[in-house]
């Protein structure tokens, strides 16, 4: 062997490597993406189908981070200025590298009176990317978002200035702007707390002004006064009861002024003749109470129906979902009540469409058996109500909302005896509260789909279904549900949303995290006898810790030595070791192993750089929740302990 | 050093080569290490750069002085008790020359057994597949080859220096029982020793804060693992700096200088017989 070639090639290497300290990495910019390639931060699909629709110009960014791979889209300037400011941002993403914000200076934007911006219909004009240290921002000017505020970048100082003084607001550059705040970013856990509390207390205020509808006088007897019902409603005056004895009646009728249509429970039985709506209420402060409803068209989704609102963007959603046939349909009833009745039915129970703060109050829905075949015991179309203390057996979905922001429906009982799609499922339904609801033997126990935000999913129990709890969107708060023998325990596919005190019990997979971004907050949850504690496909690894403080993992190994509640070795959930300590005998004694321990100490160094997993690097030692675990896992009821604010 | 005396330090180098190939044990030793380092490497999963880096880092740690011990505590103290080392001073080398051509000859042995398979595992990152989907947009982050380099070109130095270290074991211990004692200490206080006495004294009082980069470097496991969290990780991670990079440059070849003289000093005294 000749040593001079062995040297001079090891020499040779060493120069070599020795220049990779001369290279700046990272130093060069990227070109900005396409945006819809990006992944979709900051507004709601309701927020951004509108104003594609009505041709509103949202000011956009993208953003290339140190420790993620993704780049990452976000509908407003100010969206991400409020995000880059949350806690935990940086420590999920680490740096921006590169951001892009949309120039404007050959857009010719104008702001209309409404204060949104719009391009003039000019083939010359179009919005390019510029990067974020080159733009002038004009701050503070009359243009809006849907959202709120808008800033509005351009590439050029004199482009800004132009419109600047046509407009108002003050030209900045990014370090300033960067160091605002907006208020579009999540709320805090006790904004949010604060929240539901003033969501119940706004459904109480709804629930008592329908009270009175009930101590209306009696005006007609139904019988006695008036031979049928239809003509007892027509001969009675507004703001007047109609009394329905106990007795079977032919109905389908419609009801045009405030009038309360009440009978004596479910020995007065109003018995459509198959065909369409059985109640139809089409006046404010109407009160359908005290009766049972049978005899229900078939009709799903109406085919011969039209309405003056065909410019509407939702239109087909409101045609395809808001006119199946139901036992009582609300129609434009403002502050209506329909409360203790039963309906059996092969499509919808109740309807409500365009009426607000009406009250749904201890209905009883018998849906379709087959769930394919039914509809929803409560549609509500764009309304603002209260649905409560109800029970949803079989059918499709047990409420279903479209566009119903800050509806509460709680303290409900799903059950799907031979199945059941979904318990209640949102569609671009925001600032809703789901509070104390029950759900069995569903698809979905409770869904939110459609990105929307701001929702409120609190103390609900799902049982023996698919999936317990699923909740799309952002900046949402999901806690305080148990959610046992499930697939799926907790799916969430939302972005920067808090996922607090949930007890997880039983599931095939505790939670699973299926959002391509880790924005989501996850602590103090506890998580117990899962099959598998969480699975994620997507994504870099998710670090479930804020504060110094974790969830609680049953099984996890390490000890608490300082009494602080928190375990000391970081736990790795999704881990090939530690995601079988709760079952698999020996796990616990290799998961203590130093070796491990040595290999695990730098993992959550840069999660976004990461295979997708979970980490928490601050186990608790101790159940948040030790009573609900305890009766969950030892196997008996614990509904008792589950509710959670209630009505307040 | 002239001509004359490089042309020795050359055969030098060539014997310990060429011992280093025909000890079956360095081999098992080296392959050993390979596997180690591929099986971390594999069960990581690894998709980018600077992850692997950090799942390397301490076993890296841990395993390279070992290895450098292995390698190096024997290699005077073998000629020595054999009697080779009576036959080799009746050459005319110096003891500079000898020591040194000692070193060249070990520590490339010994970098060929670290770098090999720490570039080979760097191909998994790419066989990992990095972001798996094709639908959103994506980037390389701050991660990239070149970060990797920079790992390996410090596990390099490190193994430079702690070959010296073995060296000096090798030239200062008199018989094979000591010299592995000493050996076994000297790893010890490298991987836990002076980065335990560095704790004992922060949390004693003794040392201030302000002087602990300063001290870091003193240690080389120390001063290799801030190198490395400074110039692989540090434009990622925020915070404080990990170490001051110059303090443990100088740290690193402080030891590498001095081992190295202590080598020189120790192999044989006096002239040459």
């Amino acid at each position: 062997m000749n040593p001079k070639h062995v040297l001079a090639v090891v020499f040779a290497f060493l120069l070599v490597s020795s220049a990779s300290f001369a290279v700046d990495v990272g130093a060069q910019r990227p070109d900005p993406a396409p945006f819809s390639d990006t992944i979709d931060m900051g507004m709601t699909a309701a927020g951004t189908v509108q104003a594609r629709e009505r041709g509103i110009e949202i000011p956009r960014a993208q953003v290339f981070y140190s420790q993620y791979r993704y780049v990452v889209g976000y509908h407003g300037v100010t969206s991400l200025v409020d995000e880059l400011g949350r806690e935990g941002h940086a420590r999920q993403f680490g740096v921006p590298l590169t951001i892009y914000v949309s120039d404007y200076a050959n857009a010719q934007l104008q702001v209309g009176d409404d204060g949104f911006l719009r391009q003039p219909d000019d083939a010359s004009a179009y919005v390019g990317w510029v990067a974020a240290e080159e733009a002038y921002f004009v701050v503070g000017s009359r243009a809006r978002t849907p959202a709120g505020e808008s800033i509005v970048p351009y590439s050029s100082k004199s482009a800004a200035e132009e419109f600047a003084d046509e407009y108002g607001g003050e030209i900045r550059r990014w370090d300033a702007v960067r160091s605002m705040s907006f208020g579009t970013g999540a709320a805090t856990r006790e904004a949010f707390q604060q929240e539901v509390t003033s969501r119940h207390s706004w459904a109480d205020e709804r629930v008592a002004e329908t009270e009175d509808l009930l101590d209306r006088p009696v005006s007609v007897v139904v019988g006695e006064d008036a031979p049928t019902l239809s003509a007892a409603v027509e001969a009675a005056p507004p703001n007047t009861t109609v009394r329905v004895p106990p007795g079977t009646y032919d109905a389908n009728v419609t009801i045009d002024k405030p009038l309360t249509l009440r009978g004596a429970g479910n020995a007065t039985h109003l018995r459509g003749d198959g065909n369409g709506t059985v109640v139809t209420a089409i006046s404010s402060r109407v009160a359908v109470a005290d009766l049972r409803i049978s005899g229900v068209g078939g009709t799903l989704s109406a085919e011969n129906v039209s309405t003056e609102r065909s410019g509407q963007w939702d239109y087909r959603v409101q045609l395809g979902y808001g006119y199946g046939d139901a036992g009582v349909t609300l129609d434009s009833a403002n502050e209506s009540l329909v409360r203790n009745v039963t309906v059996d039915t092969p499509a919808n129970g109740v309807v409500v469409r365009w009426s607000q703060h009406a009250v749904v109050d201890d209905v009883r829905v018998n849906g379709s058996d087959n769930w394919q075949e039914g509809f929803m015991g409560v549609m509500v179309m764009r309304s603002q109500l209260v649905v409560q203390n109800s029970t949803f057996v079989g059918g499709r979905d047990g409420v279903y909302t479209h566009l119903s922001d800050g509806i509460v429906v709680r303290n409900n009982r799903m059950v799907g005896e031979e199945g059941m799609r979904f318990g209640v499922h949102e569609m671009y339904t925001s600032d809703a509260l789901v509070a104390n609801n029950t759900v069995s033997g569903a698809d979905m126990g409770v869904v939110v789909m459609t990105r929307p935000e701001g929702n409120l999913i609190v103390g609900n129990e799902v049982r023996d279904s698919y999936s317990g709890v699923n909740v799309g969107g952002r900046a949402s708060y999901v806690a305080q549900n148990v959610v046992v023998n499930n697939h799926y325990g907790i799916e969430a596919p939302s972005k920067t949303s808090i996922y607090e005190r949930n007890v997880v019990v039983g599931n095939d997979v505790g939670f699973r995290a299926s959002s391509l971004i880790p924005t989501n907050l996850v602590t103090e949850n506890d998580f117990a006898a899962n099959d598998e504690y969480v699975s994620s496909t997507l994504g870099p690894l998710r670090v479930w810790t804020a504060d110094g403080r974790g969830n609680y993992w049953s099984g996890a190994p390490g000890g608490d030595t300082d009494g602080d509640g928190v375990l000391e070795r970081s736990f790795h959930p999704s881990g090939p070791v530690d995601s079988r300590v709760d079952e698999v005998s020996g796990a616990k004694t290799l998961a203590n192993s130093p070796a491990l321990s040595a290999l695990r100490a730098l993992q959550g160094v840069v999660p976004g750089l990461r295979p997708t997993g979970v980490v928490d690097e601050a186990p608790l030692a101790d159940p948040v929740r030790p009573a609900v675990v305890a009766a969950e896992t030892g196997g008996t009821n614990a509904t008792e302990t589950n509710q959670t604010g209630g009505a307040q | 050093m002239n001509r004359r005396s490089l042309d020795r330090a050359f055969a030098v180098v060539g014997r310990e080569l060429n011992t280093v190939v025909r000890t079956r044990a360095f081999l098992a030793l080296s392959g050993g290490f390979a596997l180690v380092v591929a099986v971390l490497a594999w069960t990581a999963g690894a998709i980018g750069y600077v992850p692997l880096v950090l799942d390397l880092l301490t076993p890296v740690e841990v395993l390279v002085p070992a290895l450098a011990l292995a390698f190096g505590y024997r290699s005077v103290l073998g000629d020595e008790e054999r009697g080779e080392l009576d036959v080799i001073r009746t050459y005319p080398v110096s003891r500079a020359t000898f020591v040194v051509g000692v070193y060249l000859g070990r520590a490339a042995a010994l970098l060929v057994a670290v770098v090999a398979p720490l570039l080979a595992v760097a191909l998994l990152v790419p066989a990992f597949g990095g972001v798996g989907t094709q639908v959103i947009a994506s980037h390389g982050a701050t991660d990239s080859p070149l970060v990797y380099l920079r790992f390996v070109a410090l596990t390099s130095l490190f193994a430079l220096v702690l070959m010296a270290a073995a060296l000096a074991v090798s030239t200062t211990a008199g018989t094979t029982r000591s010299g592995l004692v000493v050996a076994i200490a000297l790893g010890v206080a490298l991987v836990v020793g002076f980065d335990a006495s560095i704790v004992a004294g922060l949390a004693g009082g003794i040392v201030p804060e302000g002087g602990l980069d300063v001290l870091l470097a003193l240690s080389p496991n120390s001063a290799f693992r801030g190198l490395v969290l400074e110039t692989v990780v540090g434009g990622i991670a925020s915070g404080a700096p990990a170490a001051s990079p110059a303090a443990s440059v100088v740290g690193l070849l402080g030891w590498l200088v001095g081992a190295l003289a202590v080598a020189v000093l120790t192999v044989w005294s006096g002239t040459r017989r």
